[in-house]
Formats: C-alpha cells, sequence, structure tokens
C-alpha cells in the first residue's frame, strides 16, 4: 500500500491526526491480508450490493457512430446507484473492526453521502454528512436518501459551498472526534492511506472488467475511459489495467468551457500543491490559494485530485482530457434516448469523450466507459437546463 | 528586537510565564492592525503570532476561517504581509503563522529568507507534520527563522519525544481535540474533547529542560490561562478570543483590558 507515488501522497495533517492515520493504516493492512474480512466484503458486495455489475454492449450508440463497439461497465446498478458503494462498504466494515462507533462523511453529489448512509444502516453505526448547501439544492433527491436511510446532513455553507468545504468540515469533526469517529472519506484523495485504500475497494471494477474482457474477447479492451473528479472511480478503473496494453483516459470536467474558465480540470490547468493531506495537482493561485470550481457535475467540482493520477499524468500511462458541462448534459440525453439508461451527469464526461473517438477507431476495436452511477439525482438539474429540441 | 524563540527561552530560565497572541493579517485594515500590535505590545503580551491566510484552513474554528475569507477577499497577498510584518516585528517578537501550501508555492528557502528580512523569526504550519519538518528545518536555520511544531493530546510519547527534539523555538502544544476556537456552536466540532495535559507537559520539559512549551487552541479566559500554567506550561496563546473582538470593532482600551485579564501573573512586559 504506498504512501507515495513518486513525489505526490504523503500525509500533510494536524498532529491530532497522526496517530489516528497510522492506527488507520495498520487496521487496513491486517484487515487486507485476513481472509475472514475479505470474504465477509465479498459476500455483501454480492448479495446485497449486486456485484459483479454486467458488461454492457452499448449496441445503438454504437452502431450510430459507426465505429468502435462501446461497452458500460454499470456501476450504475450497484446498490445506492453509484460505484462509491465499493468504498463504503469496505472502509465500513473496518470502521467496526477499529471498534469506531460513529461514521461521518463528506459528499458532494451525494452518491458517497448515500453509500455511507446505507453502510451505517447496515453496521449499526451513527453516521453524519457534510454536504456543501449548493450541492444540496442541486442534489435534493440524495439528501433526502440519506436522511430516509437515517444519516444525519450537514449542510456546510463557507467558500464555495461545494466539495473542497465539505471535505474540510468532515476533517474538523475528525480532529475533535478522531478517538470515537472513522472519517470515510469517499475518493481517493487525502492523506496516507487513504488514496491507496479507496483505490483497492474500487479496483474491484478493473479486476471484473478485465476477467469479463478475457471471457468475451480473450485479450482486455482496446481503449477505457473514466470520469475524474478527486478520481475514485477512474483509478478503480485504471489500476488493475495498468499492466496491459488498454489505452487509458481520464475525463475531467471542463466547466463552461469559456475562454479562462479552468471547470475543475485540476490536472488540466492545475499544478503540484498541498490540500487536504495530500500533495497532487491543484487548481491554485500563483499564491497557492486555492481556486473556486465550476461544474454541472458535483462530483467532479473539486479542486484537486488523487495522486496517484497525478502520478499516471506525469509518468504519460493515462491521458487525462477534459469535457464540457454543455457536451455532457447533451450525452446524458443522447443515452437516455439510445439506451434507456439514465446516467449520471460525472460520467456522462466519460461518455462524451468515447463518443467522440469511437468514430475513429475500426469496428472489431472495443472501448469501455465506466458508468459511475446512475442519474436519478440530476434529474431536476437536466430538465431545469431544458430538454434537447 | 530579539527572535521569539529566545524570548519564551529567556523567560522560561527566569521562571516567568508568557502570552502571546495570534491575529489574522488582513481581517482588518493595516492601520488598525498595527494600532492593535501597538495595543498588544503596550499590555504587556511577549509575542506575536502573525496569521497568513489559506483558503482551506482546516485546522481553524469559525472565528479564524472567516478571517481568513475576509482577509483573502479584502486581498490579504504575500507581498503586503512582508510590510506589515516588518512593521509589528518591530514593535513585538513575531512568528509567521500560515499552511503549507502558501510556503510550498513560495518555495521554502526563498519564503523563510523573506520572513526573516522582514523581521520575522519563527514560521508555524498546523499541517506539516514532524515527517516532512526536515527542509524547513534547514532553510529555517539558514535564515534565522524557528520551525515552530505542534504536539497535541493524541500525540504518544515516542510521537512527542520527537517533535520536542525537532522543534526549534518552542513547542506549540495544542490543548484538546479539536480546532482552534472558542466553544460554542452547534456542530459536533465545536463540542471539544478535553485532555489532561500536565503529564504531555512534564514529559517535553524532562526531554528538553531548556525548551518553552505553549499551550494554544479554544484559550479564552484567565480559568483557561491559570488551568494551563498549573499543568506546567510556559505560557499561552491566545487567538480566537482576540480575533473574534477585533472583527467586532472592540476599541484599542477594551483589547488592552481583555488581554492583561489574561497575562499570566507577575510577567513584566518584555
Amino acid at each position: 500500500m504506498p504512501e507515495w507515488y513518486g513525489p505526490y501522497g504523503g500525509s500533510f495533517v494536524p498532529e491530532t491526526l497522526v496517530p489516528a492515520l497510522k492506527e488507520l493504516d495498520a487496521a487496513w493492512r491486517a484487515a487486507h491480508r485476513d481472509r475472514a474480512f475479505r470474504s465477509e466484503l465479498q459476500q455483501l458486495a454480492r448479495e446485497w450490493g449486486g456485484r459483479p455489475t454486467p458488461l454492457y454492449f452499448a449496441e445503438n450508440l454504437s452502431r450510430e457512430l459507426g465505429g468502435a463497439r462501446i461497452y458500460l461497465k454499470r456501476e450504475d446498478l450497484v446498490h445506492g446507484g453509484a460505484h462509491k458503494f465499493n468504498n463504503a462498504l469496505g472502509q465500513g466494515l473496518l470502521t467496526r473492526r477499529l471498534g469506531k462507533k460513529r461514521l461521518i462523511a463528506e459528499t458532494g453529489a451525494g452518491q458517497h453521502g448515500v453509500a455511507t448512509a446505507m453502510v451505517g444502516a447496515k453496521l449499526g453505526l451513527s453516521t453524519e454528512v457534510y454536504m456543501g448547501s449548493v450541492d444540496m439544492e442541486r442534489q435534493r433527491p440524495n439528501v433526502l436518501r440519506m436522511r430516509l436511510l437515517g444519516a444525519t446532513v450537514r449542510p456546510v455553507e463557507q467558500g464555495s459551498r461545494t466539495l473542497k468545504e465539505a471535505i474540510n468540515e468532515a476533517l474538523r469533526d475528525w480532529i475533535a472526534n478522531v478517538t470515537t469517529t472513522h472519517y470515510l472519506l469517499g475518493s481517493a484523495v487525502g492523506p496516507h492511506p487513504y488514496p491507496s485504500m479507496v483505490c483497492e475497494f474500487q479496483s474491484v471494477i478493473g479486476r471484473e472488467i478485465l476477467r469479463e474482457s478475457r471471457k468475451l474477447w480473450g485479450h482486455p479492451p482496446d481503449l477505457v475511459l473514466a470520469c475524474v473528479g478527486g478520481g475514485s472511480n477512474a483509478i478503480g478503473t485504471f489500476h488493475p489495467l495498468l499492466s496491459t496494453h488498454a489505452k487509458l483516459v481520464g475525463v475531467e470536467a471542463g466547466g463552461t468551457g469559456n475562454e479562462g474558465d479552468r471547470g475543475a480540470a485540476s490536472i488540466g490547468a492545475g499544478r503540484p500543491g498541498i490540500l487536504h493531506g495530500m500533495r497532487s495537482y491543484l487548481l491554485q493561485d500563483e499564491e497557492g490559494q486555492i481556486l473556486p470550481t465550476e461544474s454541472v457535475a458535483p462530483g467532479l467540482d473539486y479542486a484537486g485530485v488523487g495522486p496517484e493520477h497525478a502520478y499516471l499524468k506525469d509518468s504519460g500511462r493515462v491521458e487525462y482530457t477534459s469535457v464540457t458541462d454543455d457536451e455532457a448534459l447533451r450525452m446524458f440525453h443522447r443515452l437516455a434516448r439510445t439506451e434507456g439508461i439514465l446516467p449520471a451527469l460525472e460520467p456522462c464526461h466519460a461518455l462524451a469523450e468515447a463518443v467522440r473517438r469511437a468514430p475513429t477507431m475500426r469496428p472489431d476495436e472495443i472501448i469501455v466507459v465506466t458508468l459511475s452511477g446512475r442519474g436519478d439525482k440530476d434529474v431536476e438539474e437536466v430538465v431545469r437546463r431544458g430538454l434537447p429540441g | 528586537m530579539a527572535s521569539l524563540g529566545d524570548v519564551l527561552k529567556a523567560r522560561r530560565r527566569r521562571g516567568q510565564r508568557s502570552l502571546l497572541v495570534y491575529l489574522m493579517a488582513g481581517s482588518v485594515p493595516d492601520e488598525r492592525y498595527l494600532e492593535v500590535v501597538e495595543t498588544l505590545a503596550a499590555s504587556g503580551v511577549h509575542g506575536l503570532e502573525m496569521g497568513f491566510p489559506f483558503s482551506d484552513p482546516m485546522a481553524e474554528g469559525p472565528v479564524i476561517q472567516n478571517a481568513a475569507t475576509l482577509a483573502l477577499s479584502r486581498g490579504m497577498r504575500w507581498g503586503p504581509f512582508l510590510g506589515l510584518l516588518r512593521e509589528c516585528s518591530r514593535k513585538l517578537p513575531t512568528a509567521v503563522m500560515t499552511y503549507m501550501n502558501p510556503i510550498e508555492q513560495r518555495g521554502v528557502a526563498r519564503a523563510m529568507e523573506e520572513i526573516a528580512s522582514a523581521g520575522g523569526t519563527g514560521l508555524i504550519l498546523p499541517d506539516l507534520p514532524v515527517e516532512a519538518a526536515l527542509p524547513y528545518r534547514k532553510a529555517g536555520r539558514a535564515a534565522g527563522v524557528d520551525t515552530i511544531l505542534l504536539a497535541s493530546p493524541a500525540s504518544p510519547p515516542q510521537r512527542l519525544r520527537r517533535l520536542v527534539r525537532s522543534t526549534s523555538g518552542f513547542l506549540y502544544l495544542v490543548s484538546r481535540y479539536g480546532t482552534t476556537g472558542i466553544s460554542g456552536g452547534t456542530l459536533p466540532s465545536a463540542r471539544y474533547q478535553t485532555a489532561p495535559l500536565g503529564p504531555l507537559l512534564r514529559e517535553a520539559h524532562e526531554f528538553r529542560p531548556r525548551l518553552p512549551v505553549l499551550v494554544g487552541f479554544g484559550v479564552q479566559s484567565p480559568e483557561d490561562v491559570q488551568r494551563h500554567l498549573t499543568e506546567g506550561a510556559d505560557g499561552v496563546v491566545v487567538g480566537s478570543a482576540v480575533q473574534k473582538r477585533i472583527s467586532e470593532g472592540a476599541s484599542p482600551e477594551e483589547i488592552g483590558a481583555f488581554v492583561q485579564s489574561l497575562l499570566p501573573p507577575g510577567s513584566p512586559p518584555v
């Protein structure tokens, strides 16, 4: 479980959190080696979570585009409606092992908050979720789901009132309650051991893709895409495929696409710095103040990115690009009408990039896109922005 | 002006306790900031922790968070900060307190030199763990700026000894599990778990007898000051309690009266 990815990663936190992070690291290493832990995780993922998820051939969409065949890794079908379940369940079981009784989490789109609330209910842990008030407004259905699952949702009013501020507030809560509480961080970001631990819990996505592709085609896919905010579904998709020949593309949120708008493309428009306990690419001004971000997809609306992505960008193993709000919104409607699937706005970014590339590829080539979540949460927001023609 | 660390060490040697005040630069106009610093000096405060704002201050409670947001929106930047530091460090021994990223982006060595040439004699970064402190300690030693590390009630004995060994100037002991700030509020982060500091203070003093250890976070009343001095602290740092009064427009006389009420008994001015 690496702490460093080249110069990225590390653990830069107030002293009060250091012993808790060391304890978490040790517990996680022990759990990872423990067959009973792994088998309980697998059984719950299967019976409660609905894993493994299908690799679905998007036949209509592929035919329309007339190039490579596009497959969707259906993380939208996991219990709760997003890949966030994989990590929340793993860390929930770890919390029980640590003997802690209270969970806190941050959430942007609300999917991680919902997953944490489900796990809290299932494992009998009291759960509080920090969420920016802007996100609470635009992802209202998820706020209601969290409450119905017994969690307390705490609005965060600082700064741009989105994901970054929710993480700040969760960290402050953790500093105050570290002896009784586990911080169930939802992305592959933050201080060690979170990035490597979240990557491992999410790598079930990439492992299933690899297994299924061997069965279907006898080789890994030619091109694999995933959206990148903090980057947990992307790292879970990519990590098991790093040693294959598959081309890997991470897609960041480009915002409005107007001149000077960085959106939330930390890799595309940022540079290395320290935020939330990690060294990674950040959107920041020349003096190191973190910049506000803007994306139609709350789950991508974050000024940082997981440290392993920063490393994979520098090494060139993964290509990173971005897609604008409008392209993502158009993709939402397109997938709904061609395949009968309402996708979350986050993976619409990855889908839009796949749609760009498919026509330039041969019909015998395979594209896999991780459909990281379903779009029910976005329905109000998408309708508010207007239905297509 | 003598360095903050040297002043605190000399006071510890003489058995005197010290009071430091933290104030966010840029949270009020510079003239008012300077006026307050003059008041602090005249009231017998022994040193200043001058805050440079960071957009995401994870160890701060609402008072300092709001002061940082206000300072950034009022346009506080590194250049003007150094100008203000130059003025303040003539009035009180001064350390700079901010977060790692602004210093990293400036370049650690360059930032240390700039702090030193503006008269600052210490740097405090709540998110700098001892494991990552070496480049700071080296650059700080070359420039003449103490890298002041923080310890916490959560620090186990082995780690406390490492912090005591590695810090310079003084050790900043966090009083409790929690962020900076005065109690109250509805968030769970405002319900703080306190911890007895006596054993930590004894351990630190036994291990490095000449090193001053000051307690901060949540110190807001004469009773708090007395408690920490009884536990064995060489002094206290008061931040939010003063910042709140200044942000609410308290007069210099009111600020002076408040900090005098916190001064450890029998502590003559610098």
